[in-house]
């Protein structure tokens, strides 16, 4: 409002006589002023009661906030161990928040990122050619049952005539929950079929299918954790994460050899690709350098890194297929 | 000499008319001579043609087969005729599909069941031109016994499922005459729709094909149809016997009507009446609580609907299963899908030819699934419908147009034409359905979709007299009706489920047919109880 507000000048009911031998309208200005009146009542400076009160609300909130924000740290502190014996029903995302805090920093919802559930299973559904199994997958599969509960199913699309059997246990072993599916936070629905390239599916109505293993990474990964809040290390994030699947596992040996210089020069920098903490970069570059089989004959922080990778303990799906 | 006389008499007076008169006879006496000398080709002609005719014993119409002699003559099946066999002499029985004379040799193109092969009479040192023209006058649809020689060709015969052999005929004779007037033309009922019309050309409608079913079904759409019908209920039964599954008979006339009692058919039965069986569900559970463990059964299921539509018939043939099980009803959906899944794996690895032919006439997309099937719960598919912009209740019944919604829904996500949906909810179900443990509101049951149409209904059952009664008291069912089913339960009886598939609407909605009436062989819907 361009001008300051001042009080009205007269009351608002006088009474005027009106003539009787007209019909009568509505007040068309009565309305606005009947509305204005109480807030603009208060001149400049003076502060509305309900504003006060809804700050003291506002910050008793808060309050109780932080207060619980404290009693679940401690309690966070007691449960030292991953697999210490938690109800599930109690806090899921409380004893995944524990498992995972070792790995990745930051919380994400999935309500936020998917989409309000709609009271029905939120299926994510990746088609892949049994030719090419997409091990960082595996890997973010196995991360995201740590954090949600994950409903995992392998199936067999009629194109594909045959699997070999280690393909269609590649999720595990079959939770023991899974004939009911609604008590599942995420699903996570893998089909091994004849495309040329991974495809993943997840809302048919508004979202069209993402296509490449990286880019259905990139999708997994925000389930996990946000991306790097600055530009520039999402940026090189991204950019490790397309050198791995184009120039590593398509790309000739030359490319392959040079990728390799190239992660050995900036493991010589930072323990991990894209700094001191472990991202998106090392799982997919480490699942590509496991694919090439180029494992052995890497340099020396290469192979230092590997083994870091391998301490963590999230690669075993993909190890086992490799087998 | 009068002709002398009278010439030279009237010779003077008369000249301008004997000139006219010498014209006229001329004329007649040229006419005269040309009739005798057509006369004498003719019967030099005919006397030729029946001393000439040299291949008189090489064609005919002989004596009915009314089983005189038992030759020992092989005959060569048609699929069988290959390159290898090449320059063999052969017999062969077979229908004539066409004709066509043409000059001196008459082309046939004989058929037998869904294969066929070019054939060819041409007058040489074997066929007379009498044999020729009998050959081309020989009726469509007529079976002939036929020697020929087989012989390679250098063109492809693309006409014909046997491309690379044409037969040189030798002998001919007719064994059965078909009509000269067929109802309907074999070429016109194959035809694909939508191509008669661009063309000019005649499609058959379907109650002429129905009408005329012998003749629509010598079709090769037709034979791959049924070929591939036979081929589901041979899969069914293998499957399931291989599981460990008895099969069973149950009868068809009952006394009570099994499912609620609406839809029966009455019958007249002495000096009462009784109703023909809806469904064979209470046997296959009377059975279970016998202890077979594992029953299904193939027979026909009688529904009084008087619903025109595609996918409605008032007898078809149920394909039923029931089976007990440990813990849990998704065994049984384990076993029913993994059933189907090895149904349509033996389909599309043994049944490729006859899904090709069907498609000719009848494009579609092959069938596509996923092992182990896909199973969504009822409330996910009512959340997509959701999605998609459709308002219904929690606990309302799909329509069948949501049903298809869903289906392509479904497809468009997992891309599987076939899916199961589990835990409906209770109140769309029939009493017998076991309501869910943890929630009231649904139930143990499932319904599972072949291209986004139900094709099964199945369910736990209450195997639990009391909570049956209770049910049925729910439901406002008659319990004197059903007293005998309720019954069944009281002496012990394993938790089971099942459930009933129908034969026709799985061929046709495999194949991407558009109306069930042509998956039954003679189908009986309200208006046809004919053939």
């Amino acid at each position: 409002m361009p001008m300051y507000q001042v009080k009205p000048v007269s009351g608002c009911d006088v009474q005027v006589d009106l003539p009787t031998c007209m019909y009568k309208l509505p007040n068309v200005h009565a309305q606005h002023g009947n509305s204005c009146s109480p807030e603009h009542a208060l001149q400049n400076g003076e502060v509305d009661p309900a504003v006060k009160a809804l700050e003291a609300r506002q910050d008793e909130i808060m309050r109780k906030l932080y207060e619980l924000k404290a009693a679940v740290e401690g309690l966070a502190k007691t449960v030292t161990t991953p697999d210490a014996d938690l109800d599930l029903t109690v806090s899921s995302s409380l004893s995944s928040q524990v498992c995972s805090s070792s790995t990745f920093k930051g919380t994400t919802d999935l309500d936020t990122l998917l989409g309000k559930d709609l009271g029905a299973l939120r299926d994510i559904v990746i088609n892949a050619n049994p030719a090419q199994p997409p091990l960082s997958l595996l890997v973010l599969h196995s991360l995201l049952s740590q954090r949600y509960r994950v409903l995992s199913t392998v199936h067999v699309h009629s194109s594909v005539t045959s699997v070999p059997p280690q393909l269609l246990s590649c999720l595990g072993p079959r939770h023991a929950d899974s004939y009911a599916r609604h008590m599942f936070q995420l699903g996570f629905t893998l089909i091994w079929k004849d495309v040329p390239k991974l495809q993943m599916k997840f809302s048919v109505q508004n979202m069209c299918p993402i296509e490449g293993e990286a880019n259905v990474a990139r999708f997994l990964f925000k389930l996990l954790a946000p991306y790097p809040a600055d530009p520039a290390a999402a940026t090189l994030v991204d950019s490790w994460l397309d050198t791995a699947f184009f120039q590593l596992v398509e790309g000739s040996t030359k490319e392959r050899a040079a990728v390799l210089r190239a992660l050995n020069s900036a493991l010589g920098r930072t323990p991990w690709l894209s700094g001191p903490e472990f991202s998106l970069a090392d799982i997919a570059c480490y699942c590509c350098v496991l694919r090439t089989g180029s494992a052995a004959s890497a340099p020396a922080n290469v192979q230092r890194w590997i083994k870091s990778c391998e301490n963590l303990g999230h690669f075993g799906p993909a190890k086992l297929l490799l087998q | 000499m009068t002709k002398e006389a009278v010439q030279g008499a009237t010779e003077e007076e008369q000249q301008a008319q004997s000139k006219k008169a010498m014209k006229k006879q001329q004329k007649e006496a040229e006419k005269a001579a040309k009739k005798a000398e057509k006369q004498a080709k003719l019967t030099a002609e005919q006397q030729t043609t029946e001393e000439d005719d040299f291949a008189k014993d090489r064609y005919g119409v002989p004596a009915m087969v009314q089983s005189q002699q038992k030759l020992d003559r092989e005959l060569v099946r048609v699929q069988d005729l290959t390159p290898e066999k090449a320059d063999q002499l052969i017999w062969l029985r077979a229908r004539v599909h066409t004709s066509r004379a043409k000059g001196k040799q008459c082309f046939l193109v004989l058929r037998q069941q869904q294969f066929n092969v070019q054939a060819l009479v041409a007058v040489g040192d074997r066929a007379s031109k009498q044999m020729v023209k009998f050959a081309a006058n020989i009726t469509k649809e007529s079976i002939v016994d036929v020697e020929a020689s087989v012989r390679k060709v250098e063109q492809k015969i693309e006409s014909c499922s046997q491309q690379d052999v044409e037969l040189h005929i030798e002998r001919i004779f007719v064994v059965s005459q078909a009509e000269a007037r067929l109802p309907l033309q074999l070429e016109d009922a194959v035809r694909p729709d939508g191509e008669g019309e661009e063309e000019g050309r005649a499609t058959v409608n379907q109650d002429t094909k129905l009408d005329n079913r012998v003749i629509d079904l010598r079709t090769t759409t037709s034979q791959a149809i049924f070929r591939l019908q036979s081929g589901v209920c041979q899969l069914f039964r293998d499957t399931l016997t291989n599981k460990g599954f008895v099969e069973i008979q149950t009868p068809k006339i009952i006394s009570a009507a099994s499912e609620g009692g609406a839809n029966v058919f009455t019958v007249s039965y002495f000096k009462t009446s009784a109703y023909l069986a809806q469904s064979p569900q209470l046997y296959k559970q009377m059975c279970i609580c016998a202890d077979f463990d594992k029953v299904f059964c193939v027979g026909p299921v009688f529904r009084a609907e008087d619903s025109n539509t595609h996918r409605h018939l008032t007898e078809f043939v149920g394909l039923d299963i029931e089976m007990a099980f440990n813990y849990h009803y998704h065994e049984v959906i384990d076993s029913i899908t993994d059933t189907m899944v090895q149904i349509f794996k033996g389909l599309r690895d043994n049944f490729q030819t006859e899904i090709q032919t069907v498609n000719k006439q009848f494009p579609s997309e092959p069938f596509k699934f996923l092992e182990p099937t896909l199973r969504l719960e009822y409330t996910e598919g009512v959340a997509m419908l959701r999605e998609a912009g459709v308002e219904m209740g929690d606990e309302d019944d799909l329509s069948t147009p949501n049903e298809k919604l869903l289906g392509r829904l479904v497809k468009e996500k997992y891309d599987t034409d076939f899916y199961v949906l589990d835990k409906y909810p209770l109140a769309v179900r029939p009493f017998y359905t076991m309501p869910d443990p943890n929630d009231p509101k649904y139930s143990n049951s499932y319904d599972m979709f072949m291209r986004g149409e139900e094709i099964l209904s199945g369910a736990q059952r209450i195997h639990d007299a009391q909570l049956l009664t209770d049910r049925a008291t729910h439901h406002q069912i008659d319990l004197e009706k059903i007293k005998s089913y309720i019954d069944s339960f009281r002496f012990g009886a394993p938790p089971h489920g099942g459930g009933g598939i129908g034969l026709e609407r799985v061929c046709m909605l495999y194949l991407g047919l558009h109306n069930v009436r042509q998956t039954s062989m003679f189908p009986r819907d309200p208006k046809r109880l004919t053939p």
